[in-house]
């Protein structure tokens, strides 16, 4: 089987059925096998009826529920497992591109090609939206030393094995390209026109972008310092314990030729709470590298491509 | 193809120009082998034609495998991957760079022969710009010191060891220069021999400046790894110790403080350190008990170690050519 449409669905989205249309046609004009998973997650009534509909329209359709609202990675896990095709493509709600932008995709999924991600060049949503997420990929873009420029899209294409070989939980979902694209595999970003976008818009709350800075402070800590906590920790910690180190001593030197009175210092606090400061990041680190060591060694660190 | 004895693991990045002399040098010394051998090249995500050449070199050497790996994983991972994929009873480790001498490697084995379980090179004379070799002199001094090994060149990409001393070594990060220290925890028996070292001929040396942070944490680690993932609360205990006494030190003082009527700032300013020492001390002892806890729930238990160092006795290789 070629291609295993892979549907996360955590919203009612009326554009849901006209683009499983459109996408049945393109599939069928290019006569490739196909299959498409439907994965409700946390789904309210509505979207379940939906579902049902289009399950009743669409013959070979396959449907899934997940028994509490999951993270995406969850939800993609699930759809993958249940999918045979050797490429993958993921669609999130909401996010709904051209016919002409789904021939070009698949299309460019070529022998060279592992990843494919979807990128909305021409926005048509409003353009404070369009700012806060430039914001957001110019972020993940330096975090990341990549140059994925919409993350956010939810349209992505994956060969079989780029899934099997990247673990993702959680909110790293979104940054699957990025990840793959760390690990070697080939990732393209193509150009697409999309059609309104109606899912969240504007300023949205603030728990929403602390999540979003969160997740990428994972991003970079994952990515660089998984393996080697310790040079993550102790370059904080030897800076706190400097510091502190720096003026503690320059008031113990005070007092010993100057004679100011240390018990009148309130900066020797600050010197000492540093100091510990310092202790205590730099120890976490420690016990990161023991984590490293006791658990890090079952996945091997390297990925074979191929062997001659 | 028959069960090699020798398995010579060559991680590259960016060595287009080396390979071919690195494999037809290998090839040379191995006319003198007498027992079957295999090289593997581990393409570490090369950006240059590292991999075309192994491909071209393959038709003519059957005792030559490539592993092509997707992405710069870095030297270490590249060995370990070759090690996954090594055969032999008996793995060899080199540069790509051709500054080591595939021909020292008869040397390292015969070392072998007297009952070692690593064998590591030594490079008496460093053909290195001096601003490597100097603070390669301090970091190796300084991982003499704290492990234990007392070797005198831990850098030196050329080693060898017995195969099954490998498997408790699945080395992560940059950690290929403490391969003997890891492997010490285990029982194994090291040593070292003097090898051969040939200025760079092709290419850029692919170490930056930064490395010394790095190795410094690594040794760190090293240490905390080897004297301590059996019992890592001990570690800890022992390091928040000092602070105790801090404290304690503190304590007494606010107390004196207080009874001899010292001023109220210097009361509060002993109280204060006191209570900041407690906080780092008690900080290391949790800590301590948690590191205790990751290691319980991990399947790596200290008896496990010691079993993959379990030495067969024959002394002659089992799988040679008769």
């Amino acid at each position: 089987m070629k291609y295993s449409i892979i549907f996360l669905v955590d919203e009612l989205d009326p554009g849901l059925p006209p683009f499983i249309r459109t996408l049945r046609e393109v599939l069928t004009w290019q006569k490739e096998s196909y299959e498409i998973i439907l994965v409700a997650n946390g789904a309210g009534r509505e979207t379940q009826m939906q579902i049902e509909g289009l399950l009743a329209e669409h013959e070979g359709l396959k449907a899934f529920e997940l028994s509490c609202k999951a993270p995406q990675a969850t939800a993609l896990r699930a759809g993958f497992e249940e999918s045979r095709g050797e490429i993958i493509m993921v669609c999130g709600s909401h996010q709904q591109i051209s016919r002409e932008s789904l021939v070009e995709l698949m299309r460019s999924m070529d022998d060279s090609t592992d990843v494919v991600n979807s990128w909305r060049a021409e926005r048509t949503d409003s353009s404070f939206n369009q700012l806060q997420s430039r914001v957001y990929n110019g972020l993940v873009r330096a975090v990341s030393r990549s140059d994925m420029h919409d993350l956010s899209s939810a349209i992505k294409l994956f060969r079989r094995q780029v899934l099997e070989e990247v673990e993702i939980y959680g909110n790293l979902y979104r940054f699957l390209p990025v990840l793959a694209a760390q690990k070697g595999f080939r990732v393209k970003e193509v150009r697409c026109t999309h059609h309104q976008w109606r899912g969240k818009t504007g300023l949205v709350g603030p728990a929403e972008y602390i999540e979003r800075i969160v997740d990428i402070f994972t991003l970079y800590f994952i990515t660089r310092f998984a393996r080697k906590p310790l040079r993550f920790f102790s370059l904080f910690g030897l800076v706190f314990s400097l510091t502190g180190l720096a003026v503690t001593g320059t008031v113990f030197l005070q007092k010993l030729f100057l004679g100011y009175g240390i018990g009148e210092r309130p900066v020797f606090l600050l010197g000492m709470f540093l100091l510990v400061l310092g202790v205590q990041v730099a120890s976490t680190g420690l016990l990161g590298e023991i984590v490293a060591f006791t658990h890090g060694r079952r996945k091997p660190q390297y990925n074979v491509e191929k062997t001659i | 193809m028959e069960c090699p004895y020798l398995s010579i693991v060559v991680p590259l990045y960016n060595e287009e120009e080396s390979v071919e002399e690195l494999v037809s040098r290998i090839r040379e010394v191995g006319r003198s082998f007498r027992f079957p051998y295999e090289i593997i090249l581990v393409d570490d995500g090369s950006t240059d034609g590292t991999w075309d050449a192994i491909q071209r070199l393959k038709p003519g050497n059957p005792e030559l495998r490539g592993i092509k790996l997707r992405s710069n994983c870095g030297q270490t991972p590249a060995m370990v991957a070759g090690f996954d994929h090594a055969k032999g009873e008996i793995i060899v480790t080199l540069d790509g760079d051709l500054q080591n001498d595939p021909a020292d490697i008869p040397i390292l084995l015969d070392k072998m022969k007297e009952g070692f379980d690593i064998v590591s090179g030594w490079r008496v004379n460093r053909k290195d710009h001096s601003s490597r070799v100097l603070p390669s002199k301090v970091a190796n001094a300084i991982i003499s010191r704290t492990t234990g090994v007392h070797l005198h060149d831990y850098g030196c990409s050329l080693k060898a060891y017995r195969a099954e001393c490998i498997t408790s070594l699945k080395a992560y990060g940059e950690m290929h220069r403490f391969f003997p220290a890891l492997g010490s925890m285990t029982g194994a028996r090291i040593t070292e021999v003097a090898v051969n070292h040939h200025p760079r001929k092709h290419g850029a040396s692919k170490y930056g400046f930064d490395r010394i942070f790095k190795v410094f944490c690594d040794i760190f680690t090293i240490n905390l790894i080897s004297k301590f993932s059996s019992n890592p609360l001990k570690g800890f205990a022992l390091s928040s110790l000092p602070f105790f006494m801090a404290a304690l030190f503190f304590a007494v003082l606010s107390f004196a403080a207080v009874a001899w009527h010292w001023t109220q700032g210097k009361a509060l300013f002993f109280m204060v350190s006191s209570a900041l020492s407690v906080t780092a001390a008690v900080h290391l002892v949790v800590l301590g008990l948690l590191a205790e806890l990751v290691v319980n729930v991990s399947d790596l238990s200290h008896t496990q170690l010691m079993k993959i160092t379990k030495k067969s006795i024959e002394g002659e290789p089992r799988c040679r050519v008769k």
